[in-house]
């Protein structure tokens, strides 16, 4: 697969993930109980690569904001060390708790952030890959507590009425 | 079946056995320094074993240009900065860190401020995201048996003010060398020989079982629970035993140079959190949580701990377990040791002992959650998970 595809795919894969956070704070009370722990302000930077696409998101105490400012400084940064790994992440093809275990990645910032995001990547994960891709890629299959058709449902919604940007 | 990928790395030099504390200025002359500074703490000093490195440094020409030893039980991220700004206003060039976990932790935060040219080392947390910086030659004598942090590339520092001991994670914090003598550990108390040896099984059997485990660091893990299953207990009830004693030190070493490649567990990330909420010892949190740990791993993790049977019970004794109960007999060997240790030399085996209550379980399984140690358990575990195992431990 070509460079430019696969930058594509994870960029896509990026903004699904963080409208995934939004719907399920709302949907899925672990998800939210999640969230609420985090400290007001908390922000995660994912980059994926050399010139590749990256997701920052800043906690307000409300909701997970996607930060579009360039420069900005997250509390967290977590970068992969490569694209065709971000690649492999972000397609069900490998979990994070894989990719911490084969040093894909770096972080800037404390570890204990990383757990926190690990938590909440994880149980999204969850809801947008089917059961047998989770199933591998996640320690523990969690309890779902909505159908994850009514989370796409609402993430092409929210695409629609522009609600992540 | 090989891992998809893993990485190994240890860079550092061993000196290991007979006057290995005399080679200490050679090392220091290869490496170009001149006015070590020498950290330890009071207690090591008040004992006489600084003086040793002290008088054979002297003797070969090397006088540290400082001493510092105001380095607590409990290290913390401000003894650290203290250092810096100790080994920064006497000039020094290396660092040459004499003592237990704290000490030679607290070394290495200092030594990765320093080569980073910062002033706090919380500004440089992290994992795996710094760059090598300037070298500063750093040689590594432990006085216990256990910690294995004399070979790794990890840093466990105290932040007081979150009460949460904080892992700085780089292979830059590597030390250049590691002084194992017998000498430095002949006069451990029976109680801290037992509790650190415990830690150093600890290392082996996580870094062997957990997520991050490779071929390279499970040879060093099985190596290292050999000689401790035939040598804690020779040393715990003599400590005059040379022989039992370097043998402890040398499986430590292997033992942390496995984790160093491999992390290490639930067990480590549940000990961090009773460390840094209740402040209890880093090696007696590991025995007692250790069998309550690896019973719940079992049902994920009974084929690798099958594998290492043979190694802490002989093969003799392994070979006529059913495979199927080899996991299990496993867990129960590790009863059986941590009930002798406990009966010759009083380590704890439950939270109670060691001043733990009820009321603070939570809190610490709270802070465990967010132990970068535990993504690689081989078993997920919850807060609710957490407080189970800390209950059975109580
Ligand atoms: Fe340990």
């Amino acid at each position: 697969m070509t460079r430019l595809l696969q930058k594509i795919v994870v960029a896509i894969a990026l903004r699904l993930l963080h409208a995934a956070l939004v719907e399920l704070q709302l949907l899925d009370c672990t998800m939210a109980q999640e969230l609420q722990k985090l400290p007001k302000g908390m922000s995660f930077a994912i980059h994926t690569g050399h010139k590749a696409p990256a997701l920052t998101v800043r906690w307000d105490g409300r909701r997970l904001q996607r930060v579009i400012e360039a420069g900005y400084a997250a509390q967290c940064t977590l970068r992969i060390k490569a694209l065709a790994i971000s690649f492999r992440l972000f397609t069900g093809q490998m979990g994070l708790a894989h990719a911490y275990a084969q040093h894909a990645l770096t972080v800037a910032g404390e570890i204990a952030n990383v757990m926190r995001l690990a938590r909440l990547v994880n149980r999204a994960e969850a809801y947008l890959f089917p059961p047998f891709i989770s199933h591998r890629i996640l320690p523990e299959l969690p309890k779902l507590e909505v159908s994850p058709i009514r989370v796409y449902a609402r993430i092409v919604f929210g695409f629609l009425k522009s609600t992540y940007s | 079946m090989n891992p998809a990928y893993f990485e190994f790395q240890n860079a550092v030099k061993l000196l290991c056995g007979q006057d290995a504390l005399e080679r200490i200025p050679d090392e220091l002359r290869h490496m170009e320094a001149e006015k070590p500074l020498l950290l330890t703490d009071a207690v090591l000093l008040r004992l006489g074993i600084v003086k040793k490195v002290h008088d054979v440094m002297q003797a070969e020409g090397c006088v540290p240009a400082a001493l510092f030893t105001d380095i607590p039980v409990d290290s913390s991220l401000s003894v650290v900065n203290r250092i810096v700004a100790f080994y920064r206003e006497h000039e020094c060039d290396a660092i040459v860190a004499v003592g237990g976990g704290s000490v030679i932790d607290s070394a290495k935060g200092a030594r990765l401020v320093l080569s980073q040219e910062r002033d706090d080392i919380l500004s440089i947390s992290g994992m795996e995201n710094l760059h090598c910086g300037r070298h500063i030659p750093f040689i590594v004598v432990p006085t216990t048996a256990g910690t294995g942090s004399e070979c790794t590339g990890v840093a466990v520092i105290r932040n007081d003010e979150q009460a949460v001991k904080m892992e700085f994670l780089s292979p830059f914090v590597e030390p250049d060398v590691a002084v194992l003598d017998a000498r430095m550990t002949q006069r451990l108390p029976a109680r801290a020989t037992a509790s650190t040896g415990v830690d150093a099984l600890c290392h082996a059997i996580e870094a062997s079982t957990c997520l991050q485990s490779n071929p390279l660091s499970s040879a060093y893990s099985m190596a290292a629970i050999k000689l401790i299953s035939t040598n804690l207990l020779r040393a715990t009830r003599c400590g005059s035993d040379i022989d039992a004693r370097l043998a402890m030190s040398i499986a430590a070493t292997m033992a942390g140079i496995a984790f160093s490649n491999s992390m290490v567990g639930a067990v480590h990330a549940i000990g961090h959190a009773l460390g840094g909420v209740c402040h209890v010892p880093h090696a007696e949190a590991m025995g007692i949580l250790l069998p309550h740990v690896l019973n719940f791993n079992l049902p994920v993790a009974a084929d690798g701990y099958a594998r290492i049977l043979p190694e802490m019970v002989g093969w003799d004794r392994a070979a006529v377990i059913p495979s199927s109960q080899r996991g299990c007999s496993l867990v129960q060997a590790v009863r059986e040791l941590l009930i002798q240790l406990h009966e010759c030399a009083g380590i704890p085996l439950r939270l109670l002992e060691v001043g733990v209550t009820e009321s603070q379980l939570v809190r610490v399984a709270e802070t465990a959650v967010n132990d970068g140690a535990l993504i690689v358990n081989p078993r997920a575990m919850s807060v609710e998970q957490i407080v189970n195992v800390l209950r059975e431990a109580l």
